[in-house]
């Protein structure tokens, strides 16, 4: 992968002479194993949808959870180290209810995505507190949600860089998934439609056949906030895709 | 008066414990309209009988649709405000948005609270336009509870103004009265004659009135002699 | 035996029959309802052919204003004027409490009662009251022997001087009697001086305020200027606050007829009538 390795891969405090830092890079290629999840903004809302892998006929699948409400008005969908992700997720809810405490408003899906991000880089950090982190996070994540500027989705990578989307996959599909929706995605897609890509384009990259089990599919729209399909509406959303 | 203490330290300990807290009186008054609303405070500034200054608006622009008025314990409002426009700046960096007024109805509220076994002592009535530009009043008390009014008497003189307002503004106690929105020229009127008023028979309160007048536009400010006496 | 219709004669002086239950009251956490303060701006200065009083019109309590033009120089003698600060019963009843005495004084002695004596009987009370009495007093007067002023203290201690300041606005008023009182001033300079030393405690002084009344005493005349000066206009409100006809709610009504039971008519006689009236 890397021709110069050396011991600068090893501290997440150094940069290389080349100017990298290279655990994150790692954390980076990391997050390519994660299973696929993918995110579509739609002027009526955003949606979320990701593969489970279901690695073993005995595992249960309800208790793979990677897509979680934040907020009342906010989802996030995550690839890559899911134990990771709980802290991150824990932190992201706190700063929305810290939020509501403080202003008695809804925090915006940017500034969640900011608060995470001072989370995210606090890697390598080594104060005399002890509660420094001693690698970055090995989660991207997709926030969704719709705030007073409408429906908006921002992604994050390890290194705590977030950038809003109109639609984007991450994981170990995301390259194909990416280019399908670059090829699909149009400003005015209905949620309808939306839901049906992702799910589509979810089809062409899972190496599992797409059922009701093995995807989690989430919309957050203005009026029904966030919304976690049922079974029977996946089944029904599966039905209009070949 | 000349007295002869009996002899050094006979006062008992109590009379020489030092207070944190002072009153330096003054007055606020705020009236919401259905989109404006109108705050004005007086200017006088004292301690006990004496007057500090006679040239102190008690009003605080924190952004182009909130004023707060705030008195009572000065140097708590002095360091409330500051705090207060801190926290503002902050979470407009943050968020890239100014605060609106709710926000800063309920974040006045927290910082409050914050203090509850030390409190600032201030009472504060907050005015603005909330999200959908309608006209807001928000009134506190010292430890952070608050509430919407659409009018509100707060400080020296509140005792003398706030069945003022409950009648000319609340229209209330009046059978025959025909409830229609308030106009700016109403507000602003009602707000100068409560201070005549208060001016006449409440000692810490005159020298003149600071009004701010708040609607989509922006802020207009105002000023209005009152007795010096 | 007190009867109603023949009730006790009361002893003369204060009566104290409840001072114990009050002392009692404020132990449970009653506390004694608060008396009007003056809360005074009152001054006297003496000038080249007699003295000026001069005192504000302000009476509060607590932080609120309970009078806006209450008289402050009390009435002694025809010589005599006496300016009051403190509890205001105190001020009222102490100057009239001398000032009945001075005028038994006068009857019986046939002279002008001279300033001293009115001094000494202030004091007097003031002391056997040990301080209770709350009036804090400016005493001045012309008599035979000329002008006098005197400052008398609510414990009963007092001074003699040409010039003097009491109240709550005393130290405002004596900054300017310290920079601009001189002997021998002409009576303009003095009414001038005493108005603008009330002026500096109705405006620095948050007690003080409304009105200024200031009294000239020279040998045989009093000029009591009341008001001198209106220090402050009231503001003028911008709305009228007149309710509508039908305003108030009326909750029931009820008349009741007056029954005329008798019509009598009686012919007064005029001052010309014959049928005058007896006045034997």
């Amino acid at each position: 992968m890397f021709l110069t390795r050396s011991e600068y891969d090893r501290g997440v405090n150094t940069f290389s002479p080349e100017g990298r830092l290279f655990q994150v890079e790692y954390a980076i290629e990391a997050i390519k194993l994660g299973s696929t999840a993918i995110g579509i903004c739609t002027p009526e809302g955003v949606v979320l949808a990701v593969e489970k892998r279901i690695t073993s006929p005995l595992m249960e699948p309800s208790t793979i959870e990677k897509i979680v409400e934040v907020d009342k008005h906010i989802g996030c969908a995550v690839s890559g180290l899911i134990a990771d992700s709980r802290t991150m997720v824990d932190r992201a809810r706190m700063e929305c209810q810290n939020h509501w405490f403080s202003y008695n408003e809804k925090m915006s899906v940017e500034s969640v995505a900011q608060a995470v991000s001072n989370l995210a880089i606090q890697f390598g950090d080594s104060d005399e507190d002890g509660g420094a982190m001693s690698r970055p996070f090995g989660v991207a994540i997709l926030f969704a949600g719709c705030d007073e500027k409408g429906p908006q989705l921002f992604h994050m990578d390890p290194s705590g860089t977030f950038v809003q989307f109109d639609a984007k996959a991450i994981g170990s599909g995301s390259e194909g998934a990416q280019q399908s929706l670059q090829e699909q995605y149009h400003k005015s897609m209905t949620l309808k439609e939306a839901l049906t890509a992702s799910l589509t384009i979810l089809k062409q990259v899972m190496e599992e056949k797409l059922s009701s089990t093995n995807v989690e599919v989430v919309t957050v729209t203005p009026e029904k906030f966030f919304h976690m399909y049922s079974k029977e509406e996946v089944e029904e959303v599966i039905k209009d895709i070949s | 008066m000349a007295v002869v203490e009996p002899f050094a330290g006979s006062r008992p300990m109590e009379a020489n414990r030092f207070s944190p807290y002072s009153d330096n009186g003054g007055t606020v008054v705020a009236i919401a309209g259905e989109d404006f609303s109108v705050i004005g405070s007086d200017t006088r500034l004292t301690v006990g009988y004496a007057i500090n200054t006679r040239e102190q608006s008690k009003l605080f622009r924190l952004s182009d649709k909130t004023v707060l008025g705030s008195c009572g314990c000065w140097c708590d409002v002095l360091t409330l405000t500051r705090v207060l426009t801190a926290r503002l700046q902050m979470y407009n960096h943050e968020h890239q948005k100014v605060m609106s007024t709710p926000a800063v109805a309920q974040l006045l509220s927290t910082m409050l609270y914050y203090k509850r076994f030390f409190p600032y002592y201030v009472s504060n009535i907050l005015a603005g336009l909330d999200a959908e530009g309608k006209g807001a009043v928000y009134h506190y008390d010292p430890v952070g509870h608050y509430e919407r009014n659409h009018y509100y008497a707060g400080g020296a003189s509140s005792a003398l103004l706030q069945p003022f307002l409950d009648n000319q503004v609340g229209l209330k106690n009046m059978t025959n009265a025909t409830k229609e929105p308030i106009t700016r020229e109403r507000a602003v009127a009602i707000i100068k004659d409560a201070f005549i008023s208060a001016a006449e028979r409440e000692i810490h309160t005159g020298d003149a009135v600071m009004i701010s007048i708040i609607d989509k536009n922006g802020i207009k400010e105002e000023r209005f002699s009152l007795r010096k006496d | 035996m007190a009867s109603v219709l023949c009730p006790e004669v009361t002893p003369p002086g204060f009566s104290f029959e409840n001072h114990q239950r009050n002392a009692f009251l404020v132990k449970k956490g009653f506390p004694a309802p608060k008396a009007t303060k003056t809360g005074t701006t009152i001054v006297g200065a003496v000038f080249r052919d007699g003295v000026v009083l001069g005192a504000d019109t302000r009476a509060t309590e607590n932080t609120i204003v309970a009078s806006k033009n209450c008289q402050k120089i009390h009435y002694m003698a025809p010589n005599m004027y006496c300016c009051g600060a403190g509890t205001a019963a105190d001020t009222e009843f102490t100057t009239a409490a001398i000032s009945s005495q001075l005028e038994l004084h006068r009857l019986n002695t046939g002279r002008v009662v001279p300033v001293v004596t009115a001094n000494m009987m202030l004091r007097q009370m003031l002391f056997r009251y040990q301080g209770h009495i709350g009036a804090a007093l400016i005493l001045g007067g012309v008599d035979n022997a000329g002008p006098h002023l005197y400052n008398i203290y609510p414990h009963g201690s007092s001074d003699n001087l040409p010039y003097c300041t009491m109240g709550s606005g005393s130290l405002a008023a004596m900054a300017v009697f310290e920079s601009r009182w001189k002997p021998n001033m002409s009576e303009e300079e003095a009414k001038v001086l005493v108005r603008d030393a009330v002026a500096a405690g109705v405006f620095n002084d948050l007690a003080s305020g409304n009105n200024i009344d200031v009294c000239v005493l020279k040998k045989g005349t009093v000029d009591f200027i009341r008001p001198y000066q209106v220090a402050n206009e009231k503001g003028q409100r911008i709305n009228t606050y007149k309710y509508k006809k039908g305003t108030t709610v009326v909750l029931n009504q009820r008349v009741i007829p007056i029954v005329v039971e008798e019509e009598v008519v009686r012919k007064v006689p005029g001052p010309d009538s014959e049928e005058s009236m007896d006045t034997s």
